[in-house]
């Protein structure tokens, strides 16, 4: 059975103090009027008084945009046209206030960027380069829908390390041996955990899980003929409204999909990856000029369908959603993943 | 607000009724606070849908571009200027549109009024000029002005330029409004204070194009920044490429921006985008007495020349 | 946008202008080569991960 272990808050401190000697530390800062995740510098806390960060964590292993290759046109040199690698810093990274959500989000990504066939050096490397501290949500946004998503606000998977803030002291599950070795590097001590405190947990979960009343349906969509679904008349009302940015896509923690890019200068360049979006004409435009998803309506299915449908079918494993809200929250023109979900999980051709 | 959705709901339902156009573009209720929908309706039966409050900021002259129906449209002072700038660069025809002006009293801001409650707000209602704010342990009420978009609070022309129908009477337009301030201090900066100023500005945009593509302006078929062949700009988050497509963007918005504040209102990441077109809003009216969309009369003044155009700048 | 004011001219010349032509061309160069290479506007490699 995991260990749950009391923290007081000053001990806490003290210890992520001492994990930057270890790790490079990351968590949520706020910027302005919201939080987003970047690196800490020494000394420097995560600001844990936020509901959640605007953007996903998904950037902690996959930047929006990332160098891969360098390469030279000088032929003179022996190495020109030949793409060498980029070196990075791959030594452990502990992301510490990362919402379970964000955390699950990993591992819906993972099936496409580490499966038996493909291999991502870039995403993996990365991925395991981290020691992911969650923070459980003991106050869920009105927008959450996390517990009918597979996922929830004390969600375990993909995490190393679960702590919820219980008042004057932290709870802190400890899920895998990376997030043993962290408590170690922390020196916190895991000798005092308890019974009474994995009851407190449980207490606080639950309330939390009560706390989340957005649902979603999502137990037809594997019946759901793909045809029918692909021509399903709600597709241009569901459409109507968007304005085809890529703030849904990029805010998003499950959403994978990148562009490959050179960029030169004189004689040197450097072949990069950038976070791209099915929500843009370009993403699919073809070399000839053809677009086979040149509509709007188009592109919109494009992306329900894949998170709702596809994935699905592809992966035998629930929604590729994690129910983090994020694009409720943000669409500027509000379409609703959940009403959207609702609409394909009720259709009938 | 209420008798200005009856009155929606009863021309709508007329204009559907009679055939005198295939939809009516307008607004439903949003699935979260102080959001609504944009959304078309195509008959009687549907009109019911429709709605209006604080929270119809998004411009809904986007929403016309190049289309071939006869349409009825909801439009309230800067969605009818778009309107106009719309049929002047010929992306609709005059007589395709019934257009149903709304007087405005602004727009409250949704990003302004959740960031003074630190968890998420759960119900927004509104009354005359009072909003009221509900959450997990808060309630607060405030006033409508207090909290409208800054293009809102700015605004001098309230009241639809053109329409064919009206929802209620005109409003009062805002007197003695001071609209460029924040311009006129960036313009006092020095070169390298307004190089920092708009780094600064720009550092947490995601390239997301949600300004661009809430503007009724950003029709092009391929924006600059997506053409491939050449490609004019990078297309990674590396600062100056991000520069360029908002400044970019700015200018080709020159003479045209009604300053509706859709761009600001969509950007997900809080970024003020109505900076840099304002200042070129500014600069049309000081330079060529100009506002983007109050006639069908005028040609815009970056298509048009006249022989006393100002011309200080070449040498 | 932060460029300096000097960087950038405009001129109207006529095609039977060649000495004005002349004078613009050696003003606006003496002028930029006095501010000194860009430093602001300018792309290198591109400040990605």
């Amino acid at each position: 059975m995991m260990k749950v272990i009391i923290i007081n808050k000053e001990e806490w401190t003290k210890g992520l103090e001492r994990l930057y000697d270890s790790f490079r530390l990351f968590g949520p800062v706020k910027q302005d009027e919201f939080h987003n995740f970047r690196q800490l510098t020494k000394g420097e806390l995560p600001d844990l008084k936020l509901l959640n960060t605007r953007l996903s964590a998904k950037s902690m292993v996959y930047p929006q945009s990332e160098k891969m290759f360098e390469f030279t046109l000088d032929e003179n040199r022996d190495e020109h046209h030949i793409l060498k690698e980029i070196r990075k810093d791959y030594s452990p990274q502990a992301v510490i206030g990362i919402r379970p959500c964000d955390a699950r989000a990993f591992l819906l990504v993972k099936a496409n960027f580490d499966t038996p066939e493909n291999k991502d050096p870039y995403w993996i490397k990365s991925y395991e380069s981290n020691t992911f501290i969650g923070y459980a949500c003991n106050t869920p946004c009105p927008t959450c829908f996390c517990t009918t998503a597979g996922c929830g606000p004390f969600h375990e998977q993909g995490l190393d390390l679960l702590f919820v803030d219980a008042g004057d002291h932290y709870l802190l599950k400890i899920l895998t041996q990376k997030g043993e070795n962290l408590i170690i590097a922390a020196g916190w001590s895991s000798k005092e955990h308890s019974d009474d405190a994995r009851q407190e947990m449980e207490t606080l979960r639950r309330a939390a899980e009560e706390k989340i009343t957005a649902r979603i349906s999502t137990d037809k969509l594997k019946d759901k003929k793909t045809t029918e679904l692909f021509e399903a008349l709600f597709w241009e009302e569901v459409a109507f409204a968007c304005i085809n940015c890529g703030t849904c896509t990029y805010v998003c923690p499950t959403c994978w999909c990148f562009d490959i890019q050179d960029e030169t200068l004189g004689l040197s360049g450097i072949r990069m990856r950038n976070w791209d979006s099915c929500m843009y004409p370009l993403f699919t435009v073809h070399g000839s000029g053809h677009n086979p998803r040149s509509t709007k309506m188009q592109r919109v299915r494009q992306r329900f369908m894949h998170k709702l449908k596809y994935y699905v079918d592809k992966y035998g494993d629930g929604i590729q959603c994690v129910g983090c809200g994020r694009c409720i929250r943000h669409c500027p023109v509000n379409i609703d993943i959940r009403k959207v979900c609702d609409l394909m999980n009720n259709f009938e051709a | 607000m209420l008798a200005y959705i009856e009155k929606i709901k009863e021309i709508s339902r007329r204009l559907l009724q009679e055939g005198n156009v295939d939809m009516v573009i307008g607004f439903r209720r949003g699935t979260v606070p102080m959001m609504n929908e944009p959304c078309f309706v195509k008959t009687p039966e549907d009109v019911d849908n429709l709605v209006w409050d604080s929270n119809c900021g998004i411009n809904l002259a986007n929403y016309l571009t190049n289309r071939q129906e006869k349409i009825g449209i909801v439009a309230k002072g800067c969605d009818s200027r778009n309107i106009v700038t719309h049929i002047i660069e010929n992306k609709i025809k005059r007589d395709q549109l019934v257009i149903i002006g709304v007087p405005c009293k602004g727009m409250i801001d949704r990003h302004k009024i959740q960031a003074m409650f630190e968890t998420e707000i759960e119900h927004v209602t509104e009354l005359d000029d009072k909003i009221t704010i509900k959450g997990v342990g808060f309630e607060k009420t405030l006033e409508k002005k207090d909290v409208l978009q800054d293009n809102c609070a700015l605004c001098i022309h309230r009241n639809p330029v053109i329409h064919d129908e009206l929802v209620g009477d005109l409003v009062d337009e805002q007197k003695n409004i001071d609209r460029y301030k924040d311009i006129r201090n960036i313009e006092t900066l020095s070169p390298e204070e307004k190089w920092r100023y708009f780094d600064n500005l720009l550092s947490a945009c995601i390239r997301c194009y949600a300004c661009r593509n809430a503007c009724p302006l950003c029709y092009c078929p391929t924006c600059f920044v997506d053409e491939s062949r050449p490609q004019w700009v990078g297309k990674s988050i590396d600062p100056i490429d991000i520069r360029t497509f908002h400044f970019l963007r700015a200018y080709h918005c020159a003479g045209r921006c009604t300053d509706c504040g859709s761009c600001e209102r969509a950007c997900p990441m809080g970024i003020k985008v109505r900076l840099f077109t304002k200042k070129l809003e500014k600069d049309c009216l000081e330079l060529f007495d100009w506002e983007a969309g109050m006639t069908l009369e005028k040609r815009p003044p970056l298509d048009t020349y006249r022989p006393d155009d100002p011309d200080d700048f070449i040498k | 946008m932060g460029i300096e004011p000097g960087r950038l001219h405009f001129s109207w010349i006529s095609s039977a202008e060649s000495t004005k032509f002349v004078d613009v061309v050696n003003d606006v160069t003496a002028g930029v080569k006095a501010l000194g290479p860009n430093k602001t506007f300018l792309k290198t490699e591109a400040k990605v991960a």
